[in-house]
Parts: structure tokens; sequence; C-alpha cells
């Protein structure tokens, strides 16, 4: 029910439905004489097809930015809409739901199960959202071809290095073909020559009409984007777009 | 994700830690498997019970005894070989004969099927029909019909016909030169009596000789009668005729009386018996195999409490053993709900791990203690085994009612076991758990 309404949504998008809307968002941790404000009433807007660094040092909020925008955490104020929708207001099982459907994530450290192929990692998605044996298997041997690597899919994961992991991760991410990847210090772990083959494969997807949401504290990277958003200790202090994306965007 | 995904999932992660889900899954194997084995002794024993006892009467058997009887053969056990000092009885032996009077009004007594006097009758000798070797026997006439003996061959007595019919057991066949039970059948045997008056004057020629049919064969059993062959109604008075012949109907003493009762009055007739006479009282079958029972269940529900207390050590084994994997699996947990799985099927995971655990366990509790019994009732059925003489006794007996409820508690406590560290991986908090070390 729920995937057919955020349907609708998403065939909107074009016009002029934000992907992701932020209002007045705030996060505090902690309670009273311990409270910490991560987050200070940051309102935000991303549209279809941005590629938007999120830039900050450490501690400044910019992960917490993305965990609330990617519906992994709950503010303390404010709200958060997914194609025009509330996610405030849903149930969990909605926003699982949303999450499952519409975003992808690749990590500064993986998170893959190393006791698990390569395959089996990548269609963890699809076997979340009931996909059937088949069709997942299928589905994530495309994935893995995307980022050149369906050779290794029955290669246990703990053998790969970490290049190959994070392009096993990018794989993960857009098994279920999602509308939005949300990509945290994806190349922290990796040296420049891998890292570059990441970037390139991430602006690939973007290219092809993906959002692309990148948390870095690394300016080159940031640079690559058309959207640069900096953090400094929970509030925005700049939101840059290079010219070109600047006419793509409706207003 | 779909149900059979989760189940494999949850598999695949007990295979993934294997020596702690092995020693785990041997924890509740051992108070399954000691709970599963008592209970198929349990059963075991008691269908034997219960088959032993239909072989002597039912719940329905008496054996009546005068009350002074009793109190004079409780005084003589008390005693014993001990000199005592002379104190007046409380009554001769003759108060204690059961009158032809009493009997009628212990009849006459509500719920009250059958009486009858019942002796034990010790011939000189029994040979087979023209044989020459006389062999020594012991004779009673029960009342058959409240019997259900167990018939290697052959049938029951029948009691309204005056025929002279004889039951033998299998002890008999080899010296008999019988290779069956069944070639015994119909076959004659000659009883032969001593006429105990007759015996005072001419001790040489005072013998009397029956002729009796063998009727059936009576199969092993523990609580039969100790060897004692069975006789018709007919057989019995004869014999017993013959061997009082000429002694005074007053100096005749009967002692017992064996008979059928309602089993739902037995209260009620024992107050009234108290009352006929001098006072009667009688023993039914469940005084006597009320006792092994107890004794048996005894016996087992401490064996049971040990099963328990294993399954128990068993339960803090599997929270122990999910807590270690729950906190293994921190990140994991967190990728699996980042990417959209729900707290329920989180919790459904590691719960069906547990209950995994309990199966395995509770299934080779099952089949290790059925393979024991096997042997056991193997062992006790060979040669000198303890039951050697009863091939349709099993000591151990395993049924679909027994284990399968065991099967299922050990997982119910499996599952709740689990419940516990299942809450805490479903309400883990996805940012926390991916940043966990």
């Amino acid at each position: 029910m729920n995937s057919a309404k955020v349907g609708v949504a998403s065939k909107n998008i074009a016009a002029t439905v934000p992907v992701i809307e932020v209002k007045n968002l705030s996060k505090v941790y902690g309670r009273k004489s311990t409270a910490f404000n991560a987050l200070e009433d940051v309102n935000l807007k991303i549209y279809h097809g941005e590629s938007v660094a999120i830039i900050g040092k450490s501690g400044s909020g910019k992960s917490t930015l993305m965990h609330l925008m990617a519906l992994l955490d709950k503010p303390t104020s404010g709200s958060v809409k997914v194609f025009g929708i509330n996610s405030t207001k849903l149930k969990g099982r909605r926003v699982n739901h949303l999450r499952n459907k519409y975003f992808g994530f690749v990590f500064q450290q993986f998170f893959m199960n190393s006791h698990d192929t390569v395959l089996e990692n990548v269609l963890l998605p699809l076997k979340i959202a009931k996909t059937s044996r088949f069709k997942r298997k299928k589905i994530a041997l495309s994935a893995l071809e995307v980022v050149d690597l369906e050779s290794k899919a029955k290669d246990k994961s703990i053998n790969l290095s970490g290049g190959q992991k994070q392009r096993v991760c990018i794989a993960r991410a857009i098994v279920n073909n999602p509308k939005v990847i949300f990509a945290d210090e994806p190349t922290g772990n990796l040296d420049s020559g891998t890292g570059k083959k990441i970037v390139d494969l991430l602006f690939e997807l973007n290219k092809k009409g993906t959002t692309l949401i990148i948390v870095t504290h690394d300016e080159d990277l940031a640079a690559l984007c058309n959207r640069q958003i900096r953090i400094v200790d929970g509030k925005i202090v700049s939101d840059t777009r290079s010219k070109r994306t600047i006419k793509k965007e409706v207003r | 994700m779909k149900f059979f995904d989760i189940v494999k999932t949850a598999n695949s992660n007990l295979l993934r830690n294997k020596v702690r889900s092995f020693l785990t899954i041997l924890a509740i194997f051992i108070g399954s498997f000691t709970i599963i084995l008592n209970s198929a002794i349990n059963a075991g024993v008691n269908d034997f019970i219960d088959k032993q006892v239909a072989s002597i009467g039912g719940d329905g058997f008496i054996e009546v005894m005068p009350g002074a009887a009793i109190e004079q053969m409780m005084a003589m056990s008390e005693t014993g070989s001990k000199v005592t000092k002379y104190s007046e009885k409380s009554g001769s032996m003759l108060s204690a004969t059961i009158t032809n009077e009493d009997l009628e009004a212990m009849r006459a007594v509500d719920g009250v099927n059958k009486l009858e006097i019942f002796h034990i009758l010790s011939p000189e000798w029994m040979r087979l029909d023209g044989e020459e070797n006389k062999y020594n026997v012991t004779l009673q006439y029960l009342p058959t019909d409240t019997f259900n003996l167990d018939l290697s061959a052959g049938r029951m007595i029948n009691n309204d016909t005056d025929d002279f019919e004889i039951i033998i057991n299998e002890d008999w066949l080899e010296p008999f030169n019988f290779e069956k039970a069944e070639d015994a059948v119909d076959k004659t045997v000659e009883i032969s009596i001593k006429k105990t008056a007759k015996c005072y004057v001419v001790p040489d020629d005072c013998l009397a000789t029956v002729k009796a049919k063998i009727v059936g064969v009576q199969a092993p059993g523990v609580l039969s009668m100790d060897g004692d062959l069975l006789v018709s109604r007919a057989l019995d008075n004869k014999l017993y005729a013959l061997a009082n012949e000429d002694i005074p109907e007053e100096s005749l003493q009967n002692y017992f009386a064996v008979g059928d009762v309602d089993p739902d009055k037995i209260d009620e007739i024992r107050e009234k018996f108290k009352e006929i006479g001098s006072g009667y009282q009688f023993l039914t079958v469940s005084d006597t195999v009320g006792m092994i029972r107890t004794f048996f269940d005894v016996i087992l529900a401490v064996f049971n409490i040990f099963g328990a207390i294993a399954l128990l050590a068993a339960a803090i084994g599997i929270i122990n053993t999910l807590f270690m994997s729950v906190q293994e699996r921190t990140r994991e947990i967190g990728l699996d709900k980042a990417l959209g799985m729900s707290r329920f099927k989180i919790f459904l995971s590691f719960s069906i791990e547990a209950i995994s655990l309990g199966f395995w366990g509770s299934i080779f509790g099952m089949a290790v203690s059925m393979g024991i019994g096997y042997f056991v009732n193997n062992l006790v059925h060979g040669e000198d085994g303890l039951l050697a003489d009863f091939p349709t006794f099993d000591l151990v007996r395993f049924s679909p009612e027994v284990v399968i409820p065991i099967v299922l508690l050990v997982m119910l406590i499996a599952f709740l076991s689990g419940t516990l560290p299942a809450i805490k991986a479903a309400r883990k908090d996805p940012i926390d758990a991916l940043r966990y070390e």
C-alpha cells in the first residue's frame, strides 16, 4: 500500500517535489546537563539527480544529518520528507520499507557479512524485500556486472581487497534500483587509486539519474559534486551549487 | 525477508559457531534425553503393571480373611521366633474360619459380584496320563471369569460345567516333554491326593486319583500364582472333598475367600465386611500393586527432577549462547536494519535460532534414548536377562504421545530462553549497531 503511494510520488519527482526535504531539523544527544546539540534547525531540499556533498569535520554533525535524511535515526524536532511524505509520521514498518525500496547505502567500513559469499552480500536487500530466490540472484548478478565483479560472485567476501569490497557494497547499494544513494566516506578506507574507481562508479550512477548524497571531509571528492553543503557545529554554514546544475534545477 | 529465508539464516548462524552450538545442544540433549528415557520407562513399567494386575483379577479382585486371622498372622510375624510370655489369645484359629453363614452375608453386600472359599490344594503328585514320572504340584481355584490370564495356548477354564479342567504353566512343558505350549492342550493328567482322615488308619492305601484335562497353558508373569496351577470349580470341589473325606464339617478350616466386587464401591464394602461375623478384612490388587507403583513413581520423579534441572541449565546455556551471538552479530543486525529489515524479523531470526537449538537437542535426546531403550529391551529379554521370561513386556516403551510433547516442550523452553536475547537484538539502534566495534 505504502509502496504504491510512494510510487505515485516518485513519478512526480521530475516536477517540483524534492527527493528529500528537511525542515527545522534538530538532533540533541543526551539530556539536561549532558545535552549536546548535534544538529540545530537545519533546512534543506535535495532534488532528483543532484550529487550532494555534505562536508564537515568529525563531530560537526554531518553524519547525523545523513542518518536523519536516510531515516536511520529520528530527529529530536523538525521533519524529514521523502518524496513529499513526512517520515516522522510513518510507522516503523513503513520507514523500513522506504529505506529498503528507495535508498542505497555505501559505508566507509563496508559492513559486509564476511562469512557469506559476494553474491549473498549483494542480494541481501532483495532478500529483505522478499524477492524470489531466482529473481534476486539474477538481479544481484547484473548489479555485480555493473561494478565489474561478476567473476567473484561465489567468492567469500573475506578474501576480497578493500577496493573490491567497496565495489561489492556499491553493487549491494544499487541492487534494489534505489532513487538515492547515501555514501558515508566511501573512499575513506581506500588508497587514492582504488578510491578513484569507486568515485567514478558513483558518479556514473548519478549520471544515470540516481541522486547521490556523499558525506565526506575530503575536499577533492566534494568538489566533484555539483552541490556542496558545509556543516560546522550542527549548522549549515554554506550551500553552493556549480552553475551547470542551477540551470537544471526547477524551483 | 521470507520465513524460509529467516529459518535458513538462523541455521547457518548456528553452523557458524559450531563448537558453541554443539555444546549448547549437548546441554539440551542431556536434559531431554533424561526426561524422554524416564517417560518411556514410566510408560513401560506402568503398562506392565496394568497387564499384570489384569492377569490376577483386575481392580475388582479381593482376597477376604477373617479379621482375627489377620491379627494372628500379624502377631506371629511380629513375635517371629522369639520366645514370648503366654497371654490369652484374641481368638482361636477355629474362630478365624469363614463360616457359611458369614459367606452368605458377605455375598449379600451391595457391590459384591462373587465370593467363594479359596483353598490351596497340595496333592501328592501329578503326572501326565500314561507316563511314569510323578511331580509335586500345588493347585488353586480362582473365579476365572474375573481374570484375564495371559495364555500362550488353549483357553480359560470353564466353571459352568462339571468337567475337571486344569491350566498348567510353561514350566511344565519340559517335564511333560512338550515342545510347544499347543502340544499340551487337551492332554490328560492324573492327580493323586491323600484322604487325610483315612491315612491315619491305613497309611499305605489312602491315595485317591482323579483325571483332569489340560485346557490351557499360562504365559509367565511376575504377579501370577507363584507356580500354583489353576483348576476348575468342579475339580477343586472333588479334590477338596476327597482330601477331607470323613472329617466333620465344623472341623474344616477356611481362611480365605476370593471374589470380585465393584471397584467403585470398595470402601463401602470394606466397612460392611467389618461388621459381619467377627469381622472380615480384605486386600485388593491395588493394595498390593499400589506399593510397587508408588515406588516406581518416586524413582522416576527423582530422575525427572534431574532432567528438569539439566534443562534449566541448558536454558541458561541457550540464553548465554544467544547473547554472545547477538553481540558478535551487532554490526550485521545494524546492517540488516539499515537495509530495511523489521524488528519482528530480527526477533524471529534469533528466536528460530533458539528453537533450532532446542529442536536438535531434543531430537538427539530422543534418538539416543530410543537407541538405548532398544538396547536395554534386548538385554532384558535376552538369555539370563531380567525379563527373559516376559517376552510381551518392554521395560522401555516409546510412543508418540509420550515423546512428541516432550520435544515440543523443550522447543518451547528454548524459545522462551531465546526471547531475552532476541528482544535485545530487535531493539538495537541501527546506527549504534553499525558503529559497534
